[in-house]
């Protein structure tokens, strides 16, 4: 082939993977990268700054903030607990860059929650995640594609997938809804091939339908979002997508005075975010969701207290909301898995440990996990709440009805499941 | 609505740059001995190989033993006219050329090292006659200076498919090769050239014949029309993009529906890409930055979107060029139309990367769109005897026994790195059958790995702005990006690696090679990194 050669130049920025990886690790030779026996070394890419990374910003500092509650109670079988977060800014081209540095420069014993579903499949496909044994705990997408353990056996969902969640909406509007006109606005990507596929699965026809490109959600956008949907006649409309495109959605709706029933999917739901964005949350009054977790508000619930009450000593300044909610909840199913891994932790122990042991974890989630040696699926359902005019919600109808199914053709089935308690302190004692 | 003005047009691979770094005068009576010109430090000596070849042969006065035989990568075969841009103005051109480049080559004799090489009876994809060739200078050189005890192999893109093909099949004669951004087999490297040319025409301009040329001059001038043609779209498509990066405009010759103009654009070149196996990261885009300035949602609407196009349109503009020429070559070579997609499933050819790049897709939507456009537009369908002649040509096993070191770029645009990643794979299985074997006869010494496979990577962001925020393709290409983008430290580490492997039978390895690469800089070694295998490796 044609041969290029101009100028040619070094380019020193790239040398952060040469250079980390060629250094010989100074572990004891029984020791697995990313552990030392005085410290076990996690990372997560999420967006920290950037139009995706409000809400999201939260997580990965929630995660930290438990595991220093962690560190300071003794850590795990003695060792501490690191978190390194690497910005992508939700670019997945950088995803790549970032999870490599957090592979092979940083020499990380797993990532732990990272964020986006186009992310991690470029994240997967490019650094070889499933290659190098490398466990992803916890990913922080609904995509169910992740849930092919063939394709992907060191992952492992958390979030119910956005198939079950428009299932389980789909019940909700027969149940509730049925003979209204109804709209749907949701991102135009994997989210969408998973939710519309459900929903029409499920039955469920819109009458309008109104897809927009991740990226590209503004108030503009929103405008014409708002207008078809008002032409249309919806009176309930589902939203499906990320909170940076609920807020233009709403904000633009509320001044145009176009009010129909709201169903805010779980991902673009949480009011405190909305509110940071500029929505008033009195516009989210009435509003449905489902909702996997408890209120973030709920002082009720023993998960929720715990987590406030770390958060205010570990994470000060931040207020709690969904996202900090589910970072510490993250941390405190990754601290099970290390402790299921044993007092030796290989990268191989800690994914047979979640295989088979996964399912039993304590988590603030309502419905059970689904995890097994055949399975990396996560929680696997939600109940339906509304919203207040302070954006916090309660279960619609007054209790949690919790349904369950799968990503499949499964039916949704209302669950008497209950979950596990919360560790004693907070702190999990599991081997 | 943001308009860019570059600051010039998009950097594309110079054919021009072929016109080789070095120029020896010799004479060329087929298979006569060398010609050598006795002059100290180095003399030089030149000559004709039995087919014609010219070749080259630098020689210190201090040789030490080792000579570097160096395969030049591909040149036209057909003059190029003046006025078809970039490449206008090249003759074709069999100058011998005995390394990389000049600095190399002084460096190499400096160390007392000989190099030698040859400039190709044939110019084209040449890869089967450019073996014998080869061959047949080694038994010169070896006769002319007696002191040799060690030849070396090395070359780049279609040279280094070259070096890796002497590596398979005369480890005899080779005690080491590097094969460098190695093109691939070249049923694949059609494929990828067919499909970019294909998604072109069928996208923006229905008259680019982009193959099946006629035979004869009624051919060079098709191929030439193509060339203009393509130049003129990705011309078309540079200036609409930089007038309006949301929502470019559709190139006038586009003959999609109304309906499917509906779609950027822009996002009509990234499914070219992404079907042809084309990388999504250029010379100058990333594929990940935004211009200082823009407010939040826009950012990242460029990251995702706009960017990724830009990069597409980058690498599609050195890739297609290329198409045209290798497909005008080949069917020459094959005696009729090589490029077949008559079955190709092009849905299930992006169905992973349609995620990824969902947003520069325009979305599921989008790539629905783009997708009926392809699935109903005519198909091209290939000479079943041109095919199968295409199939007769040497094509790489894997299979090799003395030292190999592998590198390229990630993203180069022309020789993609999955092609690195198919022969490193194919070792890999090879060196597992061995082992196996060793256990079954209840041996317990595993064979040794020697390929080594370095890789250079793309620095995390690089797209540069001109203050008025317009992308700078005026800086020089990125580490990673472009075909054959190495430096001379980066050559001269890869010369001392195949130098230890040629004088010790095995590869450099732990702490040494990881110091020697790291020197270098932008090398690396990983063996947890895999290239995205092009997906026609699979056959779809």
């Amino acid at each position: 082939m044609i041969r290029k050669t101009g100028v040619k130049r070094t380019w020193l920025a790239a040398t952060v993977l040469a250079v980390g990886s060629l250094i010989a690790t100074s572990l004891p030779a029984h020791a697995e990268t990313g552990v030392t026996g005085s410290e076990i070394k996690l990372g997560i890419t999420l967006p920290l700054t950037g139009a995706a990374s409000p809400g999201y910003n939260k997580i990965g500092n929630a995660m930290n903030a438990y595991f220093k509650y962690v560190n300071d109670n003794g850590g795990v079988y003695g060792r501490k607990v690191t978190l390194i977060q690497k910005n992508d800014e939700y670019s997945p081209q950088l995803s790549i860059a970032k999870t490599n540095e957090l592979i092979l420069k940083d020499k990380v014993f797993a990532l732990v929650g990272p964020l986006g579903t186009a992310n991690f499949t470029s994240v997967h496909k490019s650094v070889g995640i499933a290659k190098r044994g490398v466990p992803s705990l916890f990913l922080n997408t609904g995509f169910s594609g992740f849930a092919n353990k063939k394709t992907y056996p060191t992952s492992f969902m958390i979030l119910p997938s956005y198939a079950m969640e428009a299932k389980i909406i789909s019940q909700f509007i027969k149940e509730n809804h049925a003979g209204k006109k109804l709209g749907i606005v949701y991102q135009n990507d994997e989210f969408g091939i998973d939710g519309m596929g459900a929903f029409k699965a499920a039955g469920i026809k819109f009458d309008v339908s109104v897809p927009y490109t991740s990226g590209t959600q503004s108030a503009a956008t929103a405008q014409t979002w708002v207008s078809q949907l008002a032409a249309g006649g919806a009176q309930v409309v589902v939203f499906f997508g990320v909170t940076s495109a609920t807020a233009p959605l709403l904000a633009v709706a509320a001044g145009a005075k176009y009010s129909p029933q709201w169903i805010l999917g779980s991902v673009g739901a949480d009011p405190l975010t909305l509110r940071a964005l500029g929505v008033p949350l009195a516009v989210l009054n009435g509003a449905q969701t489902p909702a996997g977790n408890p209120s973030p508000n709920d002082t009720s619930d023993e998960y929720v207290k715990q987590f406030q009450e770390i958060n205010t000593k570990y994470n000060a300044g931040t207020a709690f909301d969904d996202y900090v909610l589910q970072g510490m909840n993250i941390g405190l199913m990754t601290v099970q898995g290390l402790r299921a891994a044993g007092p030796n932790p290989t990268r191989k122990g800690l994914i047979k440990a979640m295989e088979t042991k996964g399912s039993t974890f304590a988590s603030v989630a309502y419905s059970p996990l689904g995890y097994s040696q055949t399975s990396n699926v996560g929680h696997t359902g939600y109940y339906m709440a509304v919203m207040d005019a302070n954006g916090d919600r309660k279960p619609f109808g007054g209790k949690v009805k919790l349904y369950t199914t799968d990503s499949g053709s499964g039916p949704v089935v209302v669950s008497t499941f209950k979950r596990p308690a919360m560790p004693a302190k907070g702190l999990p004692s599991n081997s | 609505m943001r308009i860019f003005k570059f600051k010039r047009s998009l950097a594309l691979a110079a054919v021009t740059a072929l016109a080789a770094t070095l120029l020896v005068t010799a004479p060329t009576v087929a298979n006569a001995a060398p010609v050598c010109d006795g002059k100290v430090p180095v003399q030089t000596c030149g000559g004709a190989t039995s087919d014609g070849a010219p070749y080259a042969m630098m020689v210190p006065a201090n040789f030490n033993g080792t000579v570097y035989l160096y395969s030049h990568g591909y040149r036209p075969n057909i003059a190029i006219p003046a006025g078809i841009p970039v490449y206008g103005g090249y003759t074709i051109t069999n100058t011998p050329q005995p390394g990389p480049n000049a600095t190399v080559i002084g460096a190499l004799l400096a160390k007392g090292y000989a190099v030698v090489g040859s400039g190709f009876a044939r110019q084209g994809w040449n890869a089967d006659s450019a073996i014998k060739t080869n061959v047949e200078l080694v038994d010169l050189f070896k006769k002319q200076f007696t002191k040799t005890t060690k030849v070396v192999a090395w070359g780049e893109s279609l040279g280094g498919f070259i070096t890796q093909s002497l590596a398979e099949k005369h480890p005899d004669l080779f005690s080491a090769a590097a094969p460098l951004c190695m093109a691939s087999d070249v049923t694949p490297l059609s494929t990828m050239a067919g499909d970019a040319l294909w998604g072109i025409k069928t996208f923006f301009d229905p008259s680019i014949k982009g193959g099946n040329y006629s035979a004869g001059a009624a051919g060079y001038a098709e191929a030439m029309g193509d060339l203009v043609k393509v130049f003129t779209v990705i011309g078309t498509l540079q200036a609409a993009f930089a007038a309006n990066p949301s929502t470019p405009a559709w190139p006038a010759t586009s003959k999609v529906p109304d309906a499917i103009k509906g779609i950027p654009s822009r996002s009509a070149l990234v499914m070219v890409a992404l079907m042809a196996g084309i990388p999504m990261q250029s010379a100058h885009f990333d594929s990940t930055s935004a211009p200082a300035g823009l407010p939040a949602s826009n950012t990242l609407s460029f990251q995702v979107a706009i960017n990724p196009a830009f990069a597409a349109l980058e690498n599609v503009a050195n890739a297609a060029a290329l198409a045209v020429l290798a497909t005008h070559d080949l069917e020459l070579q094959a005696g009729g139309a090589i490029f077949d997609n008559t079955k190709t499933d092009y849905a299930a050819r992006i169905a992973e990367e349609q995620f990824i790049w969902a947003s520069a897709l325009s979305g599921n939507s989008g790539t629905a769109g783009l997708l009926s456009v392809l699935a109903a537009s005519p198909r091209a369908k290939a000479d079943p005897a041109a095919a199968a002649k295409l199939k007769t040509l040497t094509s790489h096993s894997g299979k090799v026994e003395i030292p190999t070191i592998l590198f390229t770029g990630v993203a180069d645009p022309v020789t993609a790195a999955g092609n690195q990643q198919s022969v490193a794979d194919k070792y890999a299985t090879y060196w597992a059958e061995k082992w196996e074997a060793v256990k079954k006869a209840k041996g317990y010494k595993r064979p040794a790995y020697n390929q080594l496979v370095l890789w250079n990577f793309t620095p995390e962001k690089y797209t540069k702005y001109t203050a008025a925020g317009a992308p700078d393709t005026s800086v020089p290409a990125a580490t990673g990006t472009n075909h054959c983008n190495f430096t001379t430290s980066q050559y001269m580490a890869i010369a001392d690696l195949l130098a230890y492997a040629s004088a010790n039978g095995k590869n450099l390895s732990g702490g040494p090679m990881l110091t020697k690469i790291r020197k270098a800089g932008n090398m690396t070694y990983d063996r947890g990194y895999s290239a995205p295998r092009l997906k026609y490796y699979g056959d779809n």
